[in-house]
């Protein structure tokens, strides 16, 4: 029985959801400000009120258009829909997740959040890739897996929402760093301590907001930060090594090519840690490179003259 | 003996002229003629999910058995005595046993399960206990008002302590058109009394709860209890079977349109704090009753209300701070040596607090429909911008209402969250929380780096001078009102109305002459900390707004007890 997928957002990520469903039969909607050619059967609107019909809803905007898109869904969805985000960052100061603004803005209760290391040519093409989603609801996964997954995508399943969300929001700001390390020429060990004690870091941030650690170990973290460092391209690449080649910031950002959110939630979760007590040496570090006020030697030094302590 | 006597065979009164419910009484008057088909009911549905398989079937059998054996052995009383050689006799034939007689077991145990937890409800012990306790109460408060309380048209001392606050036209209009679940925040033993009598003053419906059945060995609570619809729920036994008869009894219970009320804390808050981490398995029962009935087509609505109660001073507060840091809670689930055993307290308890304005507020929540969303005055689910929705429509999958056990368990985690959020929202911070906190925050400042319990320790070591102390009331006063208007939490009139130094001395009222030893003293000019243990739980209410209602220099206190509620 084919569904009725609703896609907001047409950048990559939205239009490869959109193939991928009609590729498996499904009805599928794009909603979008601007128009887009879309190949048939997925139909294209400017109307969210044609999003409507449709049982199952992926939100695909960047997480800075999340609050606006979320705003217009609650004019037209209700209970009986079923909706899941692949944004990457966290809102605000109050570091709120995208299912929290999905759930402060519309009365959709079935959520879920999409991530790892899928990449949006991967699965607009058919090419074997996996990713995790986190929802509270099995029929939730089940639709998604209808509607995207067949051979090639294997969609594995956790219940820590909070978990998936932030693990995907601080791979950003990690890959930013990893990239910045490699265009410095950091060794590879260095590389590789920088990597394993960043995850450590931004999990026992993310523990302290109510996730889980094997979540950071998963898909959503650890295998999302494999895919950036094996080099898929993404603006978080680019804008760490714009860094490294000594850019400012602002001007690194313009490299990158697109609006990256690491560095921004980097910052509100270092502040956030620190109220509760937490280190957040790699964080800060970090954070003070970007600002300019530290350069790579004084960095690496002050990370590595930090004690040392139990793994 | 007679205790368990009476625990278990609750006195009923002898029935010469059934009653017979006029249309215009609460549903639970319907309760006794309808008992039978309710333990029948949840009997049946218990045994068809475990019937089905053989597996399962035994797995409960022998789940049953071996935790009560545990339990009996442990206990080595009279009802061990009874019921031990039949736990240790069925253990050892269970693998023997056909189907049949597997099945027959399990329908014994689930029935006697079940028959045990129902209650009871007469109309004459409704009538006699809804004049006679609030008056009880009064006579101890105010033993010179007994006859002015005797007299129905004056307020009883327990109404004028008493203040209830919300939209409650919105409740009284919805009592009759599906099933209200009340969920309050749980601090005293006397939630359940309190809460009974603001129903009452208010106009709202009697409701059925589950009680402790260490409350039924008292005769005379005992009676009362079983009497009025109580349904009772034995702590001490851990049987999977029994807790799907608890769940299942509460979701027959309000699917057929009962009113209810749980405790989703699940117990007393031990540490004073707002609950945050809810007790999902009644909630769940409730969720559960709305989607069983839609998915059956029969539109009766559940609402839940968030209700907070709100005391200026506990009775039990002494013990609850020390059980939450001998981190006992969980070991010591059921006190049954604190306050509210001991009648002297009660009577130094109810005397304080007679004599305090505004000393308890009961505060009904705007209600919500089980997925957390505002109700219309109709009782019409709305989406955050006013449009009305059908919350059918969370039921249902591909167009049609479906029963879905585990999307349900994902409902209520998530109402459990927005329940969280709804208790600080409508939480009424009280004088002698405020008090306290700016206190505390004071012991804390002055003594950098020194941990909680070095810092319970100083008992007399402390002094604030008077002045001082009044300005920051004043301050964080005044921030705690900034955030009342943003809706994040709620005060009292005296925090309001007062000064700060009347607001002080209010608070140092309430503690001095009730508590064993009191929070602080005035010693000439300066406040001296005598108890920060007292100072720490009545403060634990504000822990969720500590950042936001310190000045810059207060910041890095402020931070340190906001810490001591990250794991509530």
């Amino acid at each position: 029985m084919s569904l009725r997928v609703g896609v907001v957002g047409a950048g990559g990520f939205g239009r490869a959801i959109a193939q991928a469903s009609a590729r498996n039969g499904h009805e599928v909607v794009v909603w979008s400000r601007r128009d887009r050619e879309l190949p048939d059967p997925i139909l294209m609107s400017n109307d969210i009120s044609d999003i409507r019909d449709c049982e199952l809803i992926f939100l695909a905007v960047p997480a800075r258009h999340a609050v606006s898109a979320a705003e217009q869904l609650g004019e037209v969805v209700d209970g009986r829909h079923l909706m899941v985000h692949i944004s990457r960052g966290l809102i605000g100061t109050e570091l709120k997740t995208i299912t929290q603004v999905i759930r402060d803005k519309t009365v959709c209760r079935r959520l879920g959040a999409l991530a790892g290391p899928l990449v949006a040519d991967a699965l607009a093409d058919g090419r074997p890739s996996g990713a995790i989603l986190g929802t509270g609801f099995p029929e939730l996964t089940e639709m998604v897996r209808e509607a995207l997954g067949g051979a090639g995508l294997r969609i594995y399943e956790t219940r820590d929402v909070i978990g998936v969300e932030l693990a995907s929001a601080t791979v950003g700001f990690l890959t930013v760093v990893l990239a910045y390390a490699q265009e410095v020429g950091v060794d590879p060990s260095t590389l590789a301590v920088l990597a394993t004690r960043g995850m450590v870091e931004v999990s026992r941030m993310g523990q302290a907001l109510g996730a889980k650690e094997s979540t950071f170990m998963g898909l959503a973290g650890l295998g999302d930060l494999i895919a950036a460092v094996a080099g898929d391209q993404r603006p978080e690449l680019r804008l760490g090594r714009a860094l490294g080649k000594g850019a400012k910031l602002t001007s690194a950002v313009g490299e990158a090519g697109a609006y990256v959110e690491g560095i921004e939630v980097a910052r509100h979760l270092m502040e956030h840690a620190q109220r509760l007590g937490l280190e957040t040496p790699i964080s800060s570090t970090f954070v003070a490179v970007s600002e300019g006020r530290i350069g790579p030697d004084d960095a690496i030094q002050a990370l590595m003259e930090r004690r040392v302590g139990k793994e | 003996m007679l205790k368990r006597f009476l625990s278990e065979r609750p006195l009923r009164l002898p029935h010469i002229k059934p009653y017979v419910p006029r249309p215009s009484d609460p549903s639970i008057f319907w309760f006794n003629s309808e008992r039978d088909d309710i333990v029948s009911d949840v009997v049946r549905r218990i045994c068809e999910t475990h019937e089905s398989d053989r597996a399962q079937l035994e797995m409960a059998l022998n789940d049953a058995a071996f935790h009560e054996i545990r339990r009996l052995e442990k206990q080595r009383d009279d009802e061990a005595r009874d019921r031990l050689g039949y736990w240790r006799s069925m253990i050892r034939r269970i693998g023997k046993m056909d189907d049949s007689e597997q099945r027959r077991v399990l329908h014994t145990i689930v029935t006697n399960m079940t028959r045990d937890v129902a209650g009871n409800f007469d109309p004459r012990v409704y009538r006699f206990a809804r004049r006679a306790v609030p008056r009880l109460i009064g006579g101890v408060m105010e033993p010179r008002r007994v006859t002015k309380d005797l007299m129905a048209s004056e307020p009883t001392s327990l109404e004028r302590v008493l203040k209830v606050q919300g939209d409650l036209d919105h409740l009284r209009y919805l009592q009759n058109e599906g099933s209200l679940v009340f969920v309050p925040t749980h601090s005293s033993n006397l939630d359940s009394i309190v809460l009974s009598q603001a129903l009452e003053i208010s106009g709202l419906p009697p409701v059925v709860y589950g009680a402790g059945k260490n409350l039924f060995t008292n005769p005379i609570i005992s009676f009362f209890m079983h009497n009025l619809g109580a349904y009772r729920v034995d702590r001490r036994i851990r049987v999977s079977l029994y807790k799907d008869v608890l769940k299942l009894y509460s979701q027959v219970m309000i699917e057929r349109g009962y009113h209810s009320l749980f405790f989703p804390g699940g117990t007393r808050s031990r540490s004073g704090m707002i609950e945050r981490r809810l007790k999902l398995g009644l909630l769940g029962s409730a969720v559960e009753a709305f989607t069983t009935n839609r998915a059956r087509r029969v539109d009766r609505p559940v609402w839940f209300v968030p209700t907070t109660i709100n005391y200026a001073l506990v009775l039990e507060a002494e013990t609850l701070i020390k059980d939450w840091l001998m981190e006992e809670g969980q070991a010591r689930y059921i006190i049954e040596d604190d306050e509210f055993s001991q009648i002297d307290r009660w009577f130094a308890f109810f005397r304080k607090m007679v004599g305090m304005r505004g000393a308890c507020i009961i505060r009904f929540g705007e209600p919500i429909d089980p997925f957390g969303n505002r109700v219309d005055g109709r009782g019409g689910s709305l989406t955050p911008t006013g449009r009305a929705i059908d919350a059918g429509g969370y039921v249902e999958r591909r167009g049609k209402p479906v029963a879905d056990a585990e999307r349900d368990t994902a409902y209520t985690r998530e109402l459990g969250e927005v329940l969280g959020q709804r208790y600080e929202e409508d939480t009424v911070l009280m004088s002698t929380q405020v008090v306290a906190h700016v206190l505390f925050r004071e012991l804390v400042q002055s003594t950098p780096g020194m941990d909680l319990f070095a810092r319970l320790r100083l008992r007399g070591e402390i002094g604030i001078d008077r002045e001082v102390l009044c300005q920051q009331l004043g301050e964080a006063r005044d921030r705690l009102c900034d955030l009342e208007a943003k809706g994040r939490v709620r005060t009292s009139d005296v925090v309001k109305e007062d000064t700060p130094g009347e607001l002080l001395e209010r608070a140092l009222n309430f503690w001095n002459g009730y508590h064993d030893s009191t929070a602080a003293t005035l010693e000439g000019d300066r406040i001296v900390i005598r108890d920060p243990s007292l100072l720490l739980y009545y403060q634990n209410r504000l822990v969720s707004f500590a950042e936001e209602i310190a000045s810059p220099d207060q910041l890095q206190a402020a931070c340190e007890i906001e810490n001591l509620g990250v794991h509530r």
